[in-house]
């Protein structure tokens, strides 16, 4: 019996009154998610938005249990089986290919993606699609400013839609630019009254579709200024490597490592281990196209959500001629000159201990 | 010797301090590595393995020897020593494939 294809399931997040029902009424209109289910949380014992959705079948669940990201395991990941087994006996009234989860406005997103991301039960059936945040543009930026939620919904992102533009008076500089230095890898689009493409919002979910770290590689600059460090010079010319960071709020900054050296596999290992040992917490996502020593030919992509990562992914070929490894942290008050320097350290010591030589990496790496 | 330049691991040391914010210096001073705590008695020294050790690096905390087989094993042994709310986080691999 042929495997079944893996249903996506996307995020719709943003803080209360972001717009995210009012932009999910639109997208299911729309012929990419005509054959969606939709799951909404609402906070509170009486939900209300569910009712506002437009497809108003069995297909739309409403969880008004509490706040998902409090009880996500239980209350998510059991509706997630539940739909499935009804898919799968024929009792829903309408087939579906597309999981969307609204969640409600004051969930913290990572626990969420992390339920996707384990139950491995699910991971036969399920795989992560696209993170949308919606951002208010008129009272987008107190939330910011009031709401570490609101900052984390944000930086997990990988699509902001920014909504109430017509409220605010098209002028929307000062939250753009916020917006882009909390998650520069992730696209900002616009919604007029809700409405926006809903091909723009969601990753390809077919197979062999071209991978989504396009996108964001994309809104990376491959090239950044050198940060100045005291008392050490780069291990060689080759291996010296620019950086760059935005602009940040307070708490939450992101930036990127560039290595123009190819990085041993277990140099990886172990820095993504220290990063989850030492503040897997506030790494709030980290997402890379990496460079591997002993697999030159087909970078390895990498994502991961606090401590928990996804074995990496290889990909066929090299995108473009660029073969540096670039690797975009959005984190809470992890400095970027501590990451620097732990890769670094890292490397080379695996250099030390075990010189470059021809070697096979294990296929279940 | 370790191998690895004594003021590349001083350096991630005193970048380590930061990141964990606790305040305090690591110097690189006779070929290892002193930590300064702030406010703190506590006497911590890394210093690399000597030539016939089969570990790394050796930590020292308050007069206590404790071999290290790795950088990563040794900031682990530096922050236990210095920060009694550190609580490992191990990283964990999911199950389900990777988002492209």
């Amino acid at each position: 019996m042929a495997a079944q294809p893996q249903i996506p399931v996307s995020v719709l997040t943003g803080f209360l009154g972001s717009g995210k029902t009012t932009l999910l009424s639109h997208l299911l209109r729309q012929p990419e998610l005509s054959r969606a289910a939709v799951i909404i949380n609402e906070f509170g014992e009486i939900g209300l938005d569910h009712e506002l959705v437009a497809a108003s079948d069995d297909t739309v669940i409403a969880l008004t249990t509490g706040c998902l990201c409090c009880k996500v395991r239980s209350d998510l990941t059991e509706t997630l089986h539940d739909l499935l087994r009804r898919l799968d006996t024929g009792t829903l009234p309408r087939p579906f290919d597309h999981i969307v989860i609204e969640t409600s406005g004051l969930a913290d997103p990572a626990p969420i993606l992390h339920a996707l991301m384990t139950d491995a039960t699910l991971a036969e059936r399920v795989t992560l699609g696209s993170v949308v945040t919606t951002v208010d543009a008129v009272a987008g930026e107190g939330t910011l400013t009031r709401e570490a939620v609101s900052r984390k919904q944000v930086a997990v992102a990988d699509r902001i839609v920014l909504s109430k533009l017509d409220l605010a008076g098209g002028d929307a500089g000062a939250l753009l630019r916020r917006v882009a230095a909390l998650n520069p890898g992730a696209p900002t689009l616009r919604a007029t009254h809700g409405r926006i493409e809903a091909a723009s919002l969601f990753a390809d979910p077919r197979p062999n579709a071209k991978p989504d770290i396009d996108a964001w590689l994309a809104h990376v600059p491959a090239k950044w200024p050198p940060v100045r460090r005291q008392g050490h010079a780069p291990l060689n010319e080759s291996d010296a490597h620019e950086h760059g960071h935005a602009d940040h709020d307070a708490e939450v900054r992101a930036y990127t490592l560039v290595r123009t050296a190819p990085i041993r596999a277990v140099a990886l290992t172990l820095f993504l281990e220290a990063l989850a040992e030492h503040c897997g917490a506030d790494l709030l996502r980290l997402k890379g196209i990496v460079n591997i020593a002993e697999n030159p030919e087909r970078p390895a992509v990498i994502h991961g959500v606090q401590h928990i990562f996804h074995a990496p992914a290889w990909l066929e070929r090299w995108p473009s001629a660029d073969r540096t490894s670039r690797m975009v942290f959005i984190t809470r008050r992890i400095p970027q000159d501590w990451v620097e320097l732990l890769l670094d350290a890292i490397s080379a010591e695996v250099k030390c201990v075990a010189p470059a030589g021809p070697a096979k990496i294990a296929a279940s790496w | 010797m370790s191998g690895v330049p004594i003021d590349l691991v001083a350096e991630l040391l005193r970048a380590s301090l930061a990141a964990w914010r606790l305040a305090g210096e690591a110097h690189a001073r006779d070929g290892a590595i002193v930590i300064d705590l702030a406010g703190s008695e506590r006497s911590v020294t890394i210093a690399p393995k000597p030539d016939d050790a089969m570990f790394r690096w050796l930590v020292t905390v308050d007069g206590r020897k404790r071999p290290a087989v790795s950088l990563l094993a040794v900031l682990r042994q530096v922050r236990a020593a210095l920060d009694p709310d550190f609580a490992a986080t191990r990283v964990r691999v999911t199950v389900a494939p990777l988002l492209v």
